[in-house]
């Protein structure tokens, strides 16, 4: 069912698409017309579709604001179609390569878009890029493919980090730990006080799992090994994960015991409550606390386990890419610079829930402690990783889900654990 | 996929057929344009949508393809690795598992309650209705509704809190041991409405004269029901084991919202590993290899039965 959806509301959206092609059956043509005779204008394009997984409502609302922006300024004119987004995930080649397909897309930059590029899906997008000269060279890099050419704009980005309530870590007496031992106390401090520590969502959100993967795994091995890891060049039954893991061992039994059944959303609900003492997750949950709480709420970086190994942090770019079939490319690029620029990504800021930052340098963050605390973590770290997912692939993902949560279970079967994984990853790479 | 609905449609005619229409009656030498047209037309709207389909998951099955660059043959290298793959292994067990408990007891739920509620008293047409209700709604509703009385602390946890087994509870749909038979609980609760009805409208065909003679010849409840009702439901039972095995193997919207198959696939049927192994691992010729495996199980069952069904009437 929830897989026909997707498809009857793209067949709506494209009735809406031939409502706005009403204006003249012959738009399409006078677009193609107008793209040879010169450079394509307002008036002979057609609407730039952008393909939305920001359902959450404040995101939503704010992307749909950009988008009534951008037809004011009369460069084009762009329609949202926001589609939840474990749909998204699935449907998203599907897009891609269907024959007539949306224009633009929410998604990730790095290996996600990297992969579809390799088969030619993706829109060149360099000269949108050289507009971009402000932007630092790592965004740069992450949206570039391996041909050398740019795919990707990004617009955000955000972290990932320990949070939990001030008022409640004030009572129970506890500070932000900055090392693993430290880190320890906390859990056992809070144990003793009958909370449980480490909250948890893997219901139905298996994959939040994942972020402890990946900052065990970079703190302790480093983000080149992680990246080489989940790119197939390294094995995951090599020692080094086998450290991973049994580093992690040793705070599952902080872990909050009911968060294997809830998903990431009902966690929050525990942490707010003071049913949990810490939770990592990326700030995305914010989008799911009730504004009330978010001026309690603080966070504390992964702590640090082997000071030698540089300083990593999760901060997955979210952006968009155009497919490379799309009907207005002109038009798409339009869109693309009005999103990279910092009067938009200012009112996305403002719009969305605020926990996020905008990539543009000159654009301004939310103003708030949190938020500020947040950006200055992410530039003071000597390397970005962006998350399992966004790092490897979308296929890779569930080979994780199911090894991690496994572990987290059944934590004496490490090496069984780690050869199923490497087993069932040779298969996604091999394809 | 394709080849999950193919099956769940065409079976299941060929039984009713069996069962109820008289098949004795010779056709004229001549057949009537209208009658042509009547098996052309759904013949040829079936190979669009159905036949062809089906042929290509076969086809797929021997390629390896992502669904975005053009199949590579690589002849039966899917089936070999379906061999040696654990969860496939689990998953084929699991959908045993499923066909006979989640089989098994609606049939005997369902006639149970069939029985139960057959004949005409005051307030009958209300127990059938609350019955019947589950079916109405749609399996994801189901789920929903479920996993509302499955979650931590949730209605399951304080019934067993308030009867005094609160060492039972656990996270029913989290933990491996119980995540299958937890799925398996919505399933019935709404197979067996519907096996029901099927059941109700054999036992309605009954004549009531052979009850009566029966009784005549002093058999008691037991006997009528062993040597009258069960008999004179043979057409019903083709139809309603048609219905269990396809409805079985084709369980996949309940799982789905539940589990998703998880936690590391203890409740993962044939059908849900299908699904992610097509669309979020991507290899749509592994997983077409595991959607002919799901069709061959199902055409062996139903014909297995169709053949002993034919074998006796003849």
């Amino acid at each position: 069912m929830t897989d026909f959806d997707p498809g009857r509301r793209r067949f709506l959206g494209n009735l809406g698409l031939a409502g706005l092609g009403a204006l003249g059956a012959g738009s399409l043509l006078s677009a193609c017309a107008s793209s040879a005779s010169g450079p394509a204008k307002s008036g002979g394009s057609g609407a730039v579709t952008i393909q939305s997984n920001l359902s959450s409502p404040q995101a939503k609302t704010a992307i749909e604001k950009l988008a009534e922006n951008f037809n004011k300024l009369g460069k084009g004119t762009a329609s949202v179609n926001t589609i939840a987004s474990e749909t998204f995930r699935t449907q998203l080649p599907t897009y891609l390569t269907s024959a007539n397909p949306p224009d633009l897309y929410t998604w990730y930059a790095g290996s996600v878009a990297n992969d579809y590029a390799s088969k030619g899906l993706l829109l060149d997008v360099s000269d949108v890029w050289q507009g971009l000269g402000e932007y630092p060279q790592s965004l740069k890099t992450l949206s570039t493919d391996a041909a050398g050419k740019q795919v990707f704009v990004p617009m955000t980005n955000y972290w990932w980090g320990f949070f939990y309530r001030k008022s409640n870590f004030a009572k129970w007496g506890v500070q932000e730990p900055k090392t693993w031992a430290d880190f320890l106390a906390v859990c056992e401090t809070l144990k003793s006080k009958g909370i449980p520590p480490i909250g948890i969502g893997l219901g139905d959100t298996p994959w939040v799992a994942s972020a402890w993967f990946d900052y065990l795994n970079i703190r302790i091995n480093g983000a080149p090994f992680h990246r080489e890891l989940l790119a197939g060049k390294q094995r995951f039954d090599d020692p080094k994960v086998k450290a991973v893991l049994t580093r992690w061992r040793e705070v599952l039994p902080y872990f909050d015991p009911k968060g294997k059944a809830y998903p990431f959303q009902e966690a929050t609900t525990a942490l707010l409550a003071g049913k949990t003492g810490m939770f990592l997750i990326g700030t995305f949950f914010a989008d799911a606390a009730p504004k009330d709480a978010l001026g309690d709420l603080d966070f504390f970086r992964f702590p640090i386990i082997d000071p030698a190994v540089p300083v990593a942090e999760e901060a997955p770019t979210d952006g968009f890419f155009a497919s490379a079939k799309s009907a207005n490319p002109a038009g798409t690029k339009e869109l693309l610079r009005y999103f990279a620029s910092v009067e938009a990504q200012e009112e996305y800021v403002k719009s969305s829930s605020g926990i996020v930052l905008p990539v543009h340098p000159k654009a301004k963050a939310a103003d708030s402690p949190l938020v500020s605390k947040g950006k200055a973590m992410l530039e003071s770290a000597a390397e970005l990783t962006q998350f399992f997912n966004r790092d490897s692939s979308d296929a890779l993902q569930p080979t994780a889900d199911t090894a991690l949560t496994k572990f987290m279970d059944k934590p004496d079967q490490i090496d069984a654990i780690l050869r199923e994984w490497q087993a069932s990853a040779e298969k996604v790479f091999k394809g | 996929m394709t080849n999950v609905s193919t099956i769940a449609e065409t079976p299941g005619t060929t039984a009713s057929t069996v069962a109820g229409a008289p098949r004795r009656r010779r056709r004229s030498n001549r057949l009537s344009p209208l009658l042509v047209a009547f098996v052309l037309v759904p013949f040829a709207v079936e190979s669009i949508w159905v036949f062809w389909p089906a042929l290509q998951g076969f086809w797929f099955s021997l390629t390896r393809w992502d669904g975005q660059t053009p199949p590579e043959f690589i002849g039966v290298d899917n089936y070999v690795e379906l061999a040696g793959d654990a969860t496939f292994r689990g998953a084929l067990l699991n959908t045993v598992i499923w066909l006979v408990l989640f089989g098994g007891l609606s049939v005997v739920g369902g006639f149970g309650m069939a029985l139960l509620l057959q004949k005409e008293r005051r307030g009958v047409g209300f127990y059938r209705a609350a019955l019947f209700t589950p079916v109405v709604f749609s399996l994801v509703v189901t789920a929903l509704v479920w996993r509302v009385f499955y979650q931590p602390d949730g209605v399951a946890d304080q019934i067993l809190r308030t009867i005094g087994l609160e060492h039972l509870i656990r996270p029913w749909l989290a933990d491996p041991q119980t995540a299958l038979y937890a799925v398996i609980l919505p399933a019935l609760w709404r197979q067996i409405g519907y096996v029901m009805v099927l059941f109700l409208a054999g036992l309605k065909a009954i004549d009531p004269a052979l009850h009566e003679a029966a009784r005549m010849d002093g058999a008691n409840g037991w006997q009528r029901l062993w040597y009258v009702t069960v008999p004179q439901l043979k057409g019903v039972n083709a139809v309603v084991l048609s219905v269990i095995v396809i409805d079985s193997l084709r369980s996949f919207d309940i799982v789905w919202s539940l589990t998703k198959g998880g936690p590391y696939h203890s409740s993962e049927l044939l059908s849900t590993y299908m699904y992610s192994a097509a669309f979020q691992s991507l290899r749509l010729g592994y997983a077409s290899a595991i959607a002919v495996v799901i069709f061959v199980l199902a055409l062996a069952v139903i014909l297995g039965y169709l053949v002993r069904a034919f074998r006796e009437e003849a």
